[in-house]
């Protein structure tokens, strides 16, 4: 049986690889992936918890199920955003990103 | 070693590696593929704590929806990394150890919080796992997922609606306004250029 604090180390280090990569990339595709591993490891941590301290009512997995739902909608919403933004100017560098309207 | 750990170390380190080269690897349709792996180690540890429906959506989800959809929207772009020349995670960690904001701040951030999670999982007394329920998790699943969260499972139907919508609203050409406002597209030096591929 896997000891519940490897579960939580694994997301820890998923998470600050995600937040390294927020943290450090320019090019908002990347950041939008990088979200993704933070949300992935987040529902690590949900699932551990519900396995190990709940096991017979798995309300952490209800709640991954429900945090995959807001990501697949957030990735939907931003790649539209991001693909806007890509045919109105040749790059997507966030940090030259500095107007609302074109 | 029981089976169970060995798959877990495994798993685990191919989502890690893959996470790594998600941030790290040059070019951005690898990230998006090393994503997807990553996705699929999370989903093999789903199944080895026992959420195999999870692990189901994981995969239908996450690899299936998500890694395809940031992977057309590089090819619809057509877009580039930036600064081809700045390639691997260590040079540009090096290059930028003297800047602020790119350099110390999230390496502190990052490491900090790695290291204090470790330290505080490592200090603290866990409770040991009880074994599964007879009953498997899919049927408690969906016994709890439209009995108690019918709410919150109605709303994200509502939330995966509006969002589908929005983002054919956003990434729909808009040429009829143009049209209508009578402006060329060649006075709009840069929604102009991109028409003609």
């Amino acid at each position: 049986m896997v000891p519940l604090p490897y579960v939580l180390g694994l997301a820890a280090m998923l998470f600050s690889l995600g937040l390294y990569g927020v943290l450090t990339q320019r090019n908002a595709v990347r950041i939008l992936m990088s979200i993704e591993l933070m949300l992935n490891s987040v529902n690590l941590n949900l699932v551990g918890f519900s396995r190990y301290l709940e096991p017979d009512r798995p309300s952490g997995q209800l709640f991954a199920i429900f945090v995959m739902t807001v990501a697949a909608a957030e990735v939907a919403v931003a790649l539209a955003i991001i693909l806007v933004i890509a045919n109105r100017r040749d790059d997507i560098d966030i940090d030259k990103i500095n107007l609302l309207k074109w | 070693m029981s089976l169970d750990l060995l798959a877990f170390i495994v798993l685990g380190l191919i989502t890690l590696i893959a996470g790594y080269l998600v941030v790290a690897s040059a070019n951005l349709m690898h990230a998006a593929l090393f994503m997807g792996l990553s996705f699929v180690g999370v989903a093999g540890i789903y199944v080895v704590l026992g959420a195999e429906f999870l692990a189901a959506a994981q995969i239908l989800i996450y690899v299936g929806a998500i890694t395809t959809l940031i992977v057309f929207g590089i090819m619809l772009s057509n877009l580039q990394d930036l600064k081809a020349g700045e390639r691997g995670v260590w040079a540009r960690l090096v290059r930028n150890l003297v800047s602020f904001r790119r350099g110390v701040v999230p390496l502190v951030a990052a490491g900090g919080f790695a290291i204090l999670m470790l330290a505080i999982y490592a200090r603290t007394a866990w409770p040991a796992a009880a074994a599964l329920p007879a009953e498997s998790s899919l049927a408690t699943v969906g016994r709890l997922l439209f009995s108690e969260y019918v709410v919150p499972f109605e709303i994200a139907s509502v939330l995966l609606l509006v969002a589908l919508l929005g983002a054919v609203a956003l990434s729909r050409r808009d040429d009829r306004a143009q049209a209508q406002s009578g402006t060329p597209a060649g006075t709009m030096p840069a929604a102009g250029r991109k028409e003609g591929r």
